[in-house]
């Protein structure tokens, strides 16, 4: 049973987008994509500074089997990158949506296109 | 089409297996997870399933020039209880398929196919046969194929069967047939026989300890060692000088495709060689191989080596070992090493 926490955003396509700290939200991967993808052996985060409409491609995490896009689940701007990723990717494995976090982005439009929890649980079926 | 099931299927999907077509088979792709499976086999034992694979078997009084003729060894050279990997040509000297020829007896042989290659391997072996005095059967769908690998396999040998193995040779145990073959690089060994006994020989090795593998870790242990992969290292269109197996060749005696192979070992040709990537990012096949600024080639084979973890593939090149090349991916240039496989 994959872990859905009640106080994050999702898409459709398991990406979650935590709540507003202030200093940007953060964005990751489910716990169901997570699984999905089995061991991630690699990540590939944007640049600080890029900016991304929400829905495009905006990393790539890879299984040993298969790389999968990560879409910007929300239009911003990358503020910061999980640089502890490009050592231990598996954290993404781990703690999908503690310490494997992606990306910190400061969004340039409301969370309103963001499924919650249950909506995000319900896709799932 | 209806994928095909070998006789341990249920037990696959039981153990929760992730499972995928597979050259028309609905195999198990990993049960847990594929780095952790790949590191089982190198530092322990797995347990893989390999029922897919073929069993033809040959025999009569020509059966030892009949397999000379139609593979890259001179089968005549083989002693009871030995196992030799070679090549099966065309006349152009591709590689149909790569297989180890089993010896029972300069009368009685079996070859193991590649599952997607059977009956391609079958036909062939028909086609060629009218010269020699031999039967020839398929009997593929009859036999189970269970590989144990890894360094405790050997335990778990004399454990249940009170046997033990020496790598490249044979033993026959009632209607079982053992020998010391993988396609790991680790210790280890292959079982067959009917698939009647295949229950309880899966279900006693895992209680013995044995770790069930999955074809994907299957694939990241043989391409960490550079071993070929029917259909994608090679796929009808290479020779075995081309894939680098010059040593599967023995040149002093008669085999088709021999005629070809002897022009094109004095010319220069593209050969299959490791590419070690040198930074992160895992390789995949199909990539393109970039030399100067110009692309060259593609990748056969490419994945991540759990153990080394660093990108690895196998392209058809004709450059020097040690060479610098670009890999492309994702439009990037990542740099790589041309290498000598192994690559551990």
């Amino acid at each position: 049973m994959s872990e859905i926490p009640d106080n994050l955003g999702y898409t459709e396509d398991h990406e979650w987008v935590g709540p507003d700290e202030g200093n940007g939200v953060k964005v990751g991967i489910t716990d169901y994509a997570q699984d999905s993808l089995s061991d991630v052996v690699f990540v590939e985060l944007p640049n600080v500074g890029d900016e991304y409409q929400r829905g495009e491609v905006m990393a790539v995490a890879e299984s040993v089997k298969a790389a999968s896009d990560i879409y910007a689940p929300i239009s911003g701007k990358i503020l910061a990158i999980n640089e502890k990723l490009e050592e231990s990717p598996e954290l993404v494995n781990e703690s999908p949506y503690g310490s494997g976090w992606m990306v910190l982005m400061k969004p340039s439009e409301d969370r309103s296109a963001l499924l919650d929890s249950d909506s995000y649980k319900n896709s799932l079926d | 089409m209806s994928l095909s099931q070998t006789c341990l299927h249920d037990n696959h999907v039981r153990l929760g297996a992730k499972m995928v077509d597979f050259a028309g088979w609905h195999m198990p792709i990993q049960y847990t997870s594929i780095v952790s499976e790949h590191n089982a086999v190198r530092e322990r034992v797995g347990i893989f399933d390999v029922s897919h694979m073929g069993q033809i078997f040959i025999s009569g009084k020509d059966a030892s020039s009949f397999l000379s003729y139609v593979t890259t060894w001179d089968v005549n050279k083989l002693s009871e209880g030995d196992c030799r990997y070679c090549h099966i040509l065309n006349n152009d000297g591709q590689i149909i398929d790569d297989t180890i020829v089993y010896t029972f007896s300069n009368q009685d042989y079996m070859l193991v196919p590649n599952a997607s290659m059977i009956s391609k391997v079958f036909d062939w072996l028909n086609l060629n046969s009218s010269n020699f005095e031999v039967n020839i059967y398929n009997k593929s769908e009859e036999f189970f194929c269970l590989a144990v690998q890894g360094p405790e396999s050997l335990r778990l040998l004399r454990q249940y069967f009170n046997l033990s193995i020496t790598p490249f040779k044979l033993i026959k145990s009632d209607n079982l047939i053992i020998s010391g073959t993988g396609y790991t690089g680790e210790k280890g060994y292959e079982i067959m026989g009917p698939i009647s006994e295949s229950q309880n020989i899966w279900e006693s090795f895992l209680e013995m300890g044995a770790i069930p593998i999955g074809l994907g870790a299957r694939d990241t242990l043989r391409l960490e060692k550079g071993y070929l992969l029917s259909g994608t290292d090679f796929n009808g269109s290479q020779t075995t000088l081309e894939s680098g197996y010059s040593w599967v060749i023995d040149w002093n005696h008669d085999f088709i495709g021999k005629e070809r192979l002897l022009v094109q070992k004095d010319g220069e040709y593209k050969s299959l060689s490791g590419i070690l990537l040198e930074e992160r990012g895992v390789l995949r096949p199909g990539l393109e191989v970039y030399f100067e600024g110009e692309k060259i080639s593609a990748l056969t084979s490419g994945s991540l080596s759990p153990i080394l973890k660093r990108g690895i593939g196998l392209s058809y090149l004709d450059l020097p070992i040690g060479t610098t090349v670009n890999v492309s991916i994702r439009n990037k240039q990542l740099k790589g090493r041309v290498i000598q496989t192994p690559f551990l």
